[in-house]
């Protein structure tokens, strides 16, 4: 019983090693899977330099308003024969209404390629026209989520008119159910609007927050990240390329950028997991240290018919790799349960896609890390054993 | 038969204590042949057991020399000393020292896991030295639930199971009633029949009797070694 209390401080810290080390590689396959979904032709241009290149976010990614791309930059970027869309956007925060019911959801104004550009298809009623964006016509396009949330289940909520920032806008198509995008957006609370009548009427602006411009397929991807770049410095009349207004993103800088930020995150995490390794392996050596007292003249006896200081050595130390390696296991298959628990939990009742993970990886280490604290805390307990006078130990009381 | 197997020459232990040196044992010398049964007794404090744990290589003495089977104790590493322990040397306690959770069989088997015996022969071994003994329907008994007789006889069938050439037993029957502590000699008369050499530490005349010969110590000094008078009585009248 002692031996099972003193063990559980090594299958609670290898079971927290193993479920942060899961958890952080389902959530990082997850958005890996999720930004790849958004196509390796299509590149972000976002307002604001990003610290010539040093892994820092543009300015306008931090909250600051940046007004320099402009429609000019739009009309020169699509005039490129390497670039086959250019899709502008503006977003705000709103409350929408239809009836009773209010939610404060992000709104998009994009214009009408947006939806073949960025895959986006229609369950209910159709998309909204390039004729639409150009009359400034009021009509939106909501996802599944805010659908069900603002008409419920029984109203169909094409041709419903909704208010979107005290304006009244008619719901002319319903969105596909596409889950969480990249960066954990929920793409069904979605509201779209005609990117005319969001950038001058409901926010009053002449910019853009960014650009998502679809590369030409005949074109390699880095070159037509060179072009936008030179497009951009030639209406910005920048000469030096460190002071870029403007952060051009790739998927691939995009998978690189999240997948740092992951991995350090999960290493941190099992970091903050392996403290509880260490309490575990104290306990371990304090219930070695007990146990060796205790048997003290079992080790006088041992000596005396012949036992040598090594095989003592090795006994204790046999036993306390036993201890923290049955505790470690145990601890995996602990912690296999909690993240098939988690997958099930999360498939069920969220429609983000988690991904199951349970890298084999985590498991070695485990393993080799308790079979290090075994050695590490029992090693102190064993050369006390080890070296106990025979006659000494023969004699204790 | 007349092969030496103990030769102790001016032995001297000395321990170190803060104010003066403790002199446990002082110029003792004495030779014991191969298949002797000799008893070592003295009263409390005389030093009969400093002496054993010396002759038992438990215990290194401060000065003199001391030569098993014309090994020097000095000449020789802890581990050496060891392997000697394991191979020629059998332990018997007044305690017993049984690990009481295991069993009969695994507690005779002790010795053999630090000799290089194979697994198949290590059951023989622990099987004929518990029938030597009289226990073998209680192999599998866990240790604990034995009587005290039975115990010790146990104990006595962990020294036997290496086949040691000398068997030391301390104060054997000190924790036995008379007809156990009767059973325990006869065992140990029979082992010094059988050729054995066996060194009894005992305070009681009547277990010091049943070997050839007794060696008295006093205040660390060997009063007497004498051999004793060959008048066998029955045993159970030795422990009335």
């Amino acid at each position: 019983m002692r031996s099972v209390l003193t063990m559980l401080g090594i299958v609670i810290g290898i079971a927290s090693v193993i479920i942060l080390m899961s958890i952080g590689q389902s959530a990082q396959d997850l958005i890996v899977g999720q930004v790849q979904g958004i196509g390796s032709n299509l590149i972000f241009v976002i307002p604001g330099g990003s610290n010539n290149g040093k892994f820092s976010s543009p300015a306008s990614a931090q909250g600051i308003v940046i007004t320099t791309l402009q429609q000019t930059d739009v009309d020169s970027l699509s005039r490129e024969p390497s670039i086959s869309a250019v899709l502008p956007e503006v977003r705000g925060q709103a409350e929408v209404v239809y009836g009773d019911n209010d939610v404060t959801e992000t709104y998009q104004g994009e214009n009408a390629n947006f939806f073949a550009v960025r895959d986006f298809e229609m369950a209910q009623g159709y998309a909204f026209t390039q004729t639409d964006v150009e009359s400034f016509n009021h009509v939106a396009v909501i996802g599944s989520d805010l659908a069900t949330t603002l008409f419920g289940a029984n109203i169909d909520p094409v041709g419903k008119m909704i208010r979107v920032k005290n304006t009244q806008f008619r719901v002319v198509g319903v969105l596909v159910k596409k889950g969480t995008g990249p960066l954990g957006v929920n793409q069904d609370d979605l509201v779209l609007v005609p990117l005319s009548v969001a950038q001058n009427q409901l926010l009053g602006i002449t910019y853009f927050n960014d650009l998502t411009i679809e590369a030409n397929s005949q074109y390699n991807i880095d070159f037509v990240q060179t072009r936008i770049s030179s497009i951009l410095q030639q209406n910005h009349g920048i000469t030096d390329p460190n002071k870029d207004d403007f952060t051009i993103e790739t998927q691939a800088s995009i998978l690189s950028i999240l997948g740092t930020i992951t991995s350090v995150l999960t290493l941190f995490l099992a970091a903050i997991a392996s403290i509880s390794l260490i309490v575990g392996g104290i306990g371990i050596m304090n219930i070695m240290l007990v146990s060796v007292t205790e048997r003290t003249r079992e080790i006088g006896l041992r000596k005396a018919v012949g036992a040598t200081e090594r095989d003592i050595l090795q006994q204790f130390l046999i036993e306390s790799i036993f201890l923290t390696l049955l505790g470690g296991i145990i601890g995996i298959l602990f912690g296999l349960v909690v993240v098939s628990l988690v997958y099930v939990v999360a498939t069920t009742f969220s429609s983000v896609g988690w991904v199951f993970a349970f890298p084999l990886s985590a498991v070695f280490l485990s393993l080799f890390v308790s079979t290090a604290a075994g050695l590490a805390f029992g090693i102190y307990p064993a050369r006390q054993a080890a070296r106990k006078n025979p006659i000494d130990a023969l004699r204790y009381e | 038969m007349n092969e030496i197997s103990i030769e102790v020459k001016n032995l001297r232990k000395e321990y170190q204590e803060e104010e003066a040196p403790t002199i446990a044992l002082s110029d003792v010398s004495f030779t014991i042949k191969k298949g002797e049964f000799v008893s070592i007794m003295g009263p409390s404090g005389s030093g009969k057991s400093t002496l054993l744990h010396i002759l038992s290589f438990l215990d290194r003495p401060t000065g003199g020399s001391y030569r098993f089977f014309g090994r020097g104790i000095d000449d020789m590493t802890d581990i050496e000393l060891a392997h000697v322990r394991n191979k020629q040397m059998g332990f018997v306690f007044q305690s017993f020292n049984l690990l009481s959770r295991l069993t009969v069989y695994d507690n005779v088997e002790i010795p053999l896991l630090y000799s290089d015996i194979a697994p198949a022969e290590r059951e023989a071994k622990v099987r004929e030295a518990v029938h030597s003994v009289g226990l073998e329907e209680k192999l599998f008994i866990e240790a604990g639930k034995l009587s005290g007789g039975q115990k010790q006889r146990v104990a006595i069938a962990r020294a036997l199971v290496v086949n040691p050439d000398t068997i030391f037993a301390d104060e054997p029957t000190g924790n036995l009633d008379s007809v156990s502590g009767a059973q325990v000699m006869d065992i140990l008369e029979k082992l010094h029949d059988k050729g054995h050499t066996v060194i009894l530490v005992t305070h009681e005349t009547y277990t010091a009797e049943f070997a050839d010969r007794i060696i008295r110590i006093k205040d660390g000094t060997v009063e007497s070694d004498k051999a004793v008078e060959k008048v066998r009585r029955s045993k159970t009248e030795f422990f009335k």
